[in-house]
């Protein structure tokens, strides 16, 4: 393995982590701009955007776009989070160049009237088949509760209205303030050729403009409010908490993705011991989600409105039994068991590894070998888990559910 | 760079198959049970999930809690399958604890501890399962597209039937695992970091055990309907579509991958491009083949609002008819590229080549290396696919939507 990087003159940053034995290679344009970087009147801009960047350039229309990713056989995609925008692909090496040229080409995007017409309509599909995904709603809604206000809780996909009102021209704007390559980092992993990366990127890149660009990053404790939604076609009970955590540029991360684990993986836990295995929920997880100056704990149960009550006392217990005893010794090494054994297997893949080595520039600007991160795990302590529940007090949360109508 | 296979035949019949890796530091491995939906008897649908969780919940000398507990202390990140013809059991983990995980899973196989108490909470479970598909009408949809599209039993839910379920007994179960649990009909497969010898000689000395006689063939039944609507007020009309195409051991196996990779392999291909890019239909919308040992198909699945649900059927029954009309050079070159980088870029995963080569070895009785598979993609043509396409006329289909309107299948 081994690490290289540039900048150029504009700010954008190429780096790569060659592996010359690998059998593929992946590429990915991690963008620094999300949900999070919306004002309410084009909440869904991010994700509606990433959606216009496969629909071609001044050169190229959408289905030669298309066609030209599928004659590399590269399996491509992308995805937008709250505070990222991530365009990748998986290929057999030779076509890496090829089809990071592409991507560079999609970088500046045509953003046409009548292709933004057509894909509204996608993108209202794309809302549609949320609604019918309670698991997601019940995320979505809980996410926005808790943040109450902070721009951490606006909706990636925007609501219809939005969507409905959005114009080409706001996305335009959006579009030149944010994908500014002082805002962008390009990324590639496993087998590839790094002068060859690098030689594109400073051809085709270079003219791209740097634009001044923010983000207000501010912490936020969470509103802690309550709150139920009824839809009468569910069958089930589904409910969200969430709670602060620390955030992605936190060295106390690694705890609280551990602490994560022992409280909500979805075997093994203490959730899975007492909701799952005694067949009061059919799912309950936690997981720590590190963003940007900030960060969350967010648990999501699944069970029969019959068990709710049960349910809520007994995580109301497993987080008070957390307070006040800690965790185990053997908690820790079970959950960093877990921990390391999925951090070697995905990080075999190319795909896998381009993740976190965009994630970790984006993030920190810093290179980590998998090494770094298996040590910072195999470095946590009983101490620093219990430091951070006594800190953060995961069981005071903000909970939102959804469920069927209920008898009154 | 030729692919090695290591295989190896128990006494009694248990099958053992290999992949060895290089570069990686993971192994993964899975057993392959014949115990299935469509193989259990009539009546105990969905007896397989509750069976499937039962197993984990206390084996040899430890407790449902302690077998958790050392599965956990190993790391492994556990996989767990109910199919139509196995109920498959495996993990991925980091190589080093690979014998201590097959000593914990010859104890879930062989000698679960069965309690009655823990029978109650994984049939609860498995019920909980399939009340909770009410509120995931997408894999709901599809689940009941195989039950109408397969001949019975072998479309028959893997996640259950809730009367069933409410009638199946400790007793009954225990029987499905000792008839299904059959060691000489089942295939362990493995792909990663190991010592296949070392492998070889634990899984002997763990699984010896008298040859056990194969179960009957199972009795194929008719299909169900052609058109089936389950109402319910979503957002979207959920449609699974079904047709029937050649199954992995037919000599046009490759021109009918390529036909359905045409049809909806990449984002360049016909039912993307028709129903998404040119007339914003749907967001979700695919093909992918779909096989058994014994039937296969084409499976396709859509979500729209309900307004734009006849029309989206419409246009995929028109592409879906209109492929064997003609199909360009470039598209095929397309198609194959796309098969064969699939094919390798999976190859780079242990858990996946331990799928692939399980799966091989009960569909065709060999495993297929990937140069083999490779050369058979690169051997079909425009001509040879749509000679298939001529010769196999897509004739019916099977329908399923969920979702507050109908639709007419013409």
């Amino acid at each position: 393995m081994e690490f290289k990087k540039e900048q150029l003159a504009n700010g954008l940053d190429v780096i790569g982590e060659v592996n010359k034995s690998a059998k593929s290679a992946a590429v990915g344009f991690f963008v620094k701009t999300g949900s999070r970087d919306e004002t309410e009147q084009i909440n869904g801009v991010s994700h509606f955007l990433e959606h216009m960047l496969f629909k071609g350039t001044e050169k190229l229309s959408a289905l030669e776009v298309n066609e030209a990713f599928d004659r590399t056989g590269a399996q491509f995609n992308a995805g937008t989070s709250e505070e990222n925008t991530v365009f990748y692909a998986a290929v057999l090496p030779e076509y890496l160049l090829e089809v990071t040229g592409l991507w560079i080409e999609l970088m500046r995007p045509a953003l046409r009237g009548d292709d933004f017409s057509i894909e509204k309509n996608v993108i209202k599909e794309e809302i549609a088949m949320y609604k019918d995904m309670p698991s997601f709603d019940v995320m979505d809604r809980c996410r926005r509760l808790h943040f109450d206000g902070h721009p951490c809780g606006n909706s990636i996909l925007g609501s219809e209205a939005s969507i409905d009102n959005l114009t080409a021209e706001q996305m335009r704007d959006y579009f030149t303030r944010r994908y500014a390559p002082n805002n962008i980092v390009l990324a590639c992993a496993g087998n590839f050729d790094w002068d060859q990366i690098c030689s594109i990127a400073a051809n085709s890149c270079s003219k791209w403009r740097q634009q001044a660009v923010e983000r207000k990053l501010e912490h936020c404790g969470g509103s802690k409010k309550k709150k139920r939604v009824e839809k009468s076609n569910l069958a089930r009970e589904h409910i969200c908490l969430m709670s602060a955590g620390v955030s992605a540029q936190d060295p106390r991360r690694f705890a609280a993705s551990l602490l994560g684990i022992i409280v909500g993986d979805n075997v093994g836990s203490r959730f899975f011991w007492e909701l799952v295995d005694k067949a009061l929920a059919e799912a309950a997880t936690m997981q720590f989600g590190a963003m940007d100056g900030t960060g969350t704990f967010h648990s999501y149960i699944s069970c029969s409105t019959d068990n709710v009550t049960r349910v809520l006392d007994t995580v109301s217990g497993i987080f008070q039994n957390l307070s006040k005893n800690g965790i185990t010794e053997d908690e820790l090494r079970k959950a960093k068991n877990k921990v390391l054994s999925a951090l070697v297997i995905k990080n075999e893949l190319p795909m896998g590894r381009l993740g976190d080595l965009g994630s970790n520039w984006i993030y920190l600007e810093q290179y980590r070998t998998v090494e770094d991160d298996i040590n910072a795990v195999k470095a946590v302590t009983v101490d620093d888990v219990n430091v951070l529940i006594e800190q953060f007090n995961p069981g005071d949360f903000t909970q939102l559910s959804i469920g069927p109508a209920q008898n009154s | 760079m030729a692919e090695k296979f290591d295989k190896h035949v128990l006494k009694n019949g248990m099958v053992l198959l290999g992949e060895p890796m290089e570069g990686v530091a993971s192994v993964a491995f899975g057993f392959m049970l014949p115990a299935g939906a469509a193989l259990l008897p009539v009546g105990c649908c969905g007896a397989g999930s509750v069976i499937a969780d039962w197993v984990f919940r206390g084996a040899g000398d430890k407790d449902s809690r302690q077998l958790g507990d050392a599965l956990d202390g190993l790391g492994l990140a556990r996989s767990r399958s109910v199919g139509s013809s196995h109920i498959t059991i495996g993990a991925a983990l980091e190589a080093g604890n690979l014998a201590q995980a097959l000593d914990l899973y010859a104890d879930i196989i062989l000698k679960p501890s069965l309690e009655e108490e823990q029978f109650e909470l994984a049939r609860q479970l498995a019920i909980d399962g399939v009340l909770s598909l009410d509120d995931d009408p997408r894999q709901k949809v599809m689940l009941k597209l195989r039950e109408q599209f397969y001949p019975d039993p072998l479309g028959r839910s893997p996640v259950g039937q809730i009367a069933e379920l409410k009638a199946l007994t400790a007793k009954k179960a225990k029987q499905i695992i000792k008839d299904n649990f059959n060691l000489s009909q089942t295939i362990f497969a493995v792909a990663g970091k190991y010592d296949f010898d070392a492998v070889c000689q634990q899984i002997e000395k763990l699984f010896e055990a008298n040859q056990q006689e194969a179960a009957e063939p199972v009795t194929l039944g008719s299909k169900a309907g052609k058109y089936t609507h389950i109402d319910n007020d979503s957002a979207q009309v959920h449609i699974g579509l079904m047709t029937e195409t050649v199954k992995p051991t037919d000599e046009d196996y490759y021109n009918a991958r390529v036909a359905v990779s045409v049809l909806s392999g990449g984002m360049s291909a016909r039912l993307f491009t028709k129903v998404r890019e040119e007339r914003g239909l749907c967001y979700a919308i695919g093909a992918r083949y779909h096989a058994l040992k014994e039937a296969a198909g084409i499976m396709c699945y859509a979500g729209t609002t309900p307004d734009k649900a006849q029309e989206t059927l419409d246009v995929i029954i028109q592409q879906f008819n209109k492929l064997g009309d003609g199909i360009s050079e470039e598209e095929i070159q397309r198609a194959k590229v796309g098969l064969k980088s699939s094919l390798i870029l999976s190859s780079e995963s242990s858990s996946s080549r331990a799928g692939a080569i399980a799966s091989d070895y009960y569909m065709l009785g060999r495993v297929r290396s990937l140069d083999e598979i490779k050369d058979k993609i690169e051997a079909t043509s425009v001509d040879s696919v749509l000679g298939f396409l001529r010769s196999n006329r897509f004739e019916d289909f099977t329908v399923v939507t969920i979702g507050p309107k109908q639709v007419t299948v013409k």
